[in-house]
């Protein structure tokens, strides 16, 4: 492949919303679609809410999860999205976006992964961000009663921590502190009534590899990932540059055997004798990773990666990133480059 | 003239017509009658040609308000399509638009059927409503959402593919039960061998499923680079041509076959995909549609290539014959629609 070359994007972003039953997903989408964008959305709805949905163009979809390739719980997709989505295609009227809003129970896993499962899905349209609604008042207790609400924080790429009217100042920290314990990585906004600002939930391209890692997480070290949730994230970096044969065997080999446990992996990664990063970003066992230009001037080359999952095995995983380290032998290769 | 061997487009431009229709072509038929050729648009629209003289004005009808989403001849003459605004309407000859069913709000009517005995059916998520000559006749429940419906060539049997298999429902049967055929994953468009005795389904892998319905004995055909998203029995049965690759692959449905027999692949070597197949209702003919807009009919026997339309109009999403096999209708993915006349003259 030559450089890359930058080819008109004519993939139309989807916006996944999750969260709860009741933290206001309902409400936030009626704020995307009656402001006045002069945009044309797609909405995707699985669930009737109290409150109807006032856009032009709803599809209600009964929610339905497929697996693929005789029973691989990691490929799972969702049926009636690969349904929905192709036949929007097929539209005259060309959409400026597709928002799909989950049922409070879902797993938002599926849907991700039919972004890169079905090829007319991947060939359409594009997964835009991952946006999970919380209720600031009920999160602590929708964490206890049920894995999905820290399934659905853990994919986020953004949380709207919803009804801050019904909290104090510390009830608020004590939730963006357990968020964060789930996936430093997701941008915070904080909102009533879901009022954020629309471009803070659309048009982020969240899950393009160039974002990857974009945002670094401040406010947690290393050590301070525990706080006995069941979702927890861990993250690495090495100096040295990887061996990229030794890195793609050893996250091929984890993927395939803890991936169901692995629901978010991201990384930015240096290669011995390659001046373009590497991203890399995987969804349970479906990874996608590509170079995405020169290291930025002066910035060091240190490789991170970052595990959002459940049962994560710390020295485990850290022993296997860092046993990726290019040996002198290949990185004396590389050293003509400099 | 040598010059008419390598113009691809030499049956198109001598022997057709061809229009811009400026959206996405869903489906192409001919009407039962033979009157006229029709096409379904995704953008709610048909467009009908009438068959005595193709190259005249093909009239415009707007039939859905958002797309149409499938379109077959309808029972006698006409068409009928379904569409996401989640209406089932009969488009006649001259262009009158009925409406045969509102199936709700929000709903999408993704396939439509019908069989000259009076029958109709729409499948609108998991349900598949069946229509008889006196109206709706019956309303039959999946476990998940339907992705395609076929009725047999008798009309006895309606089937249903979905998640985990197909279903089986006789349509006058009053007891509603079907003959569950099971295979693990999502099935997506269900059709009936001619002399009804195979089921083959297409699946959201790259590979096709089918049974044989005396014994129920699987039939597993993959190795498919893409999702087949076309597939096509010969007039008798023999063969089952399939889109999904970048040749047209044929399956023997003779001698033993499929099982343990390996498919033929005809009109292959250019890498390019196949989308769409017909096979001719008479003789043993195919004509394939590819992602580059290349419309081309093969001989099974002789393996005799002849080129309709050339490349370059957009990924073909619909291919017809009409009855007799004297005419071909392809629509692209990106609005070209044409029709060819290949009846001696």
């Amino acid at each position: 492949m030559s450089d890359t070359a930058p080819t008109e994007d004519t993939t139309i972003p989807v916006t996944v919303l999750t969260g709860y039953l009741g933290a206001g997903k309902t409400t936030l989408l009626n704020r995307i679609l009656s402001e006045d964008h002069g945009k044309k959305y797609a909405v995707v709805i699985n669930e009737f809410g109290e409150l109807g949905v006032d856009n032009d163009l709803v599809i209600d979809a009964d929610e339905e999860v497929f697996e693929m390739n005789n029973g691989c719980i990691c490929c799972t997709v969702r049926g009636d999205l690969v349904r929905i989505l192709g036949s929007l295609m097929k539209r005259r009227q060309k959409l400026d976006g597709i928002i799909v809003e989950t049922t409070g129970l879902a797993d938002p896993a599926p849907v991700a992964q039919t972004f890169y499962m079905d090829e007319d899905v991947k060939r359409a349209t594009r997964l835009d961000a991952i946006v999970t609604l919380v209720d600031a008042k009920n999160l602590a207790a929708r964490l206890a009663d049920s894995k999905e609400a820290a399934s659905q924080i853990a994919f986020a790429d953004i949380v709207v921590l919803n009804k801050m009217d019904l909290v104090t100042e510390e009830e608020a920290a004590e939730v963006e502190r357990r968020i964060a314990a789930i996936n430093p990585y997701a941008e915070i906004r904080r909102a009533t009534k879901s009022a954020v600002p629309i471009e803070t939930v659309m048009g982020r391209d969240a899950f393009k590899l160039e974002r990857i890692l974009e945002r670094e997480p401040t406010f947690l070290t290393e050590d301070n990932h525990s706080h006995n949730e069941d979702v927890m994230s861990l993250s690495f970096e090495v100096d040295q540059p990887l061996d990229e044969a030794k890195f793609q065997n050893w996250i091929g080999e984890l993927l395939q055997t803890k991936g169901q446990d692995l629901l978010r992996t991201k990384g930015v990664l240096a290669y011995a004798g390659e001046d373009r990063r590497f991203a890399f970003q995987a969804v349970h066992m479906i990874a996608d990773g590509d170079f995405i230009g020169p290291w930025p001037e002066g910035s060091p080359r240190k490789s991170k990666i970052v595990f959002i999952g459940r049962d994560l095995n710390r020295p485990r995983l850290r022993r296997g990133f860092e046993s990726c380290v290019a040996t002198e032998a290949s990185t004396a290769t590389g050293a003509g480059a400099e | 003239m040598s010059e008419t061997v390598t113009d691809a487009d030499f049956l198109l431009t001598h022997r057709g017509k061809a229009e811009d229709l400026d959206a996405w072509v869903v489906g192409a038929a001919f009407s039962r009658d033979g009157k006229s050729a029709g096409f379904a648009l995704g953008d709610g629209t048909l467009r009908l040609a009438s068959t005595g003289d193709i190259t005249g004005d093909w009239q415009r009808v707007e039939a859905h308000e958002g797309a149409c989403l499938s379109m077959v001849a309808d029972i006698a003459s006409g068409f009928l399509t379904g569409g996401d605004d989640g209406r089932m309407v009969r488009t006649a000859h001259d262009g009158t638009v009925e409406e045969l069913a509102n199936l709700g709000a929000m709903k999408w009517v993704d396939c439509v059927a019908s069989h000259p005995d009076g029958l109709r059916a729409a499948s609108v998520g998991k349900k598949l409503h069946v229509f008889g000559k006196g109206g709706p006749l019956k309303v039959l429940e999946h476990p998940s959402s339907v992705g395609g419906i076929a009725f047999d060539a008798k009309g006895k049997r309606v089937a249903a593919a979905h998640y985990n298999g197909a279903s089986l429902w006789f349509v006058n049967s009053k007891e509603d039960k079907p003959r569950v055929l099971p295979w693990k994953g999502s099935h997506q468009g269900v059709w009936f061998s001619p002399d009804g005795t195979h089921v083959v389904t297409t699946m959201q892998e790259n590979a096709l499923h089918g049974w044989r319905l005396a014994d129920g004995q699987d039939m597993r055909m993959s190795g498919y680079q893409s999702k087949i998203k076309s597939v096509s029995f010969t007039a008798k049965g023999r063969w089952l041509a399939t889109a999904g690759a970048d040749c047209i692959v044929l399956w023997p449905f003779f001698a033993g076959g499929p099982m343990g027999k390996p498919p033929m692949e005809l009109a292959g070597g250019d890498g390019v995909l196949c989308t769409r197949v017909a096979c001719h209702p008479q003789h043993e003919v195919v004509a394939a549609g590819f992602d580059d807009g290349l419309v081309l009919m093969a001989e099974i026997a002789s393996g005799k290539v002849v080129p309709v339309a050339a490349p370059g109009r957009g990924p073909v999403s619909a291919l017809a014959w009409n009855a007799t096999g004297t005419q071909l209708a392809f629509g692209t993915e990106t609005g070209f629609g044409g029709l060819v006349d290949l009846s001696k003259r």
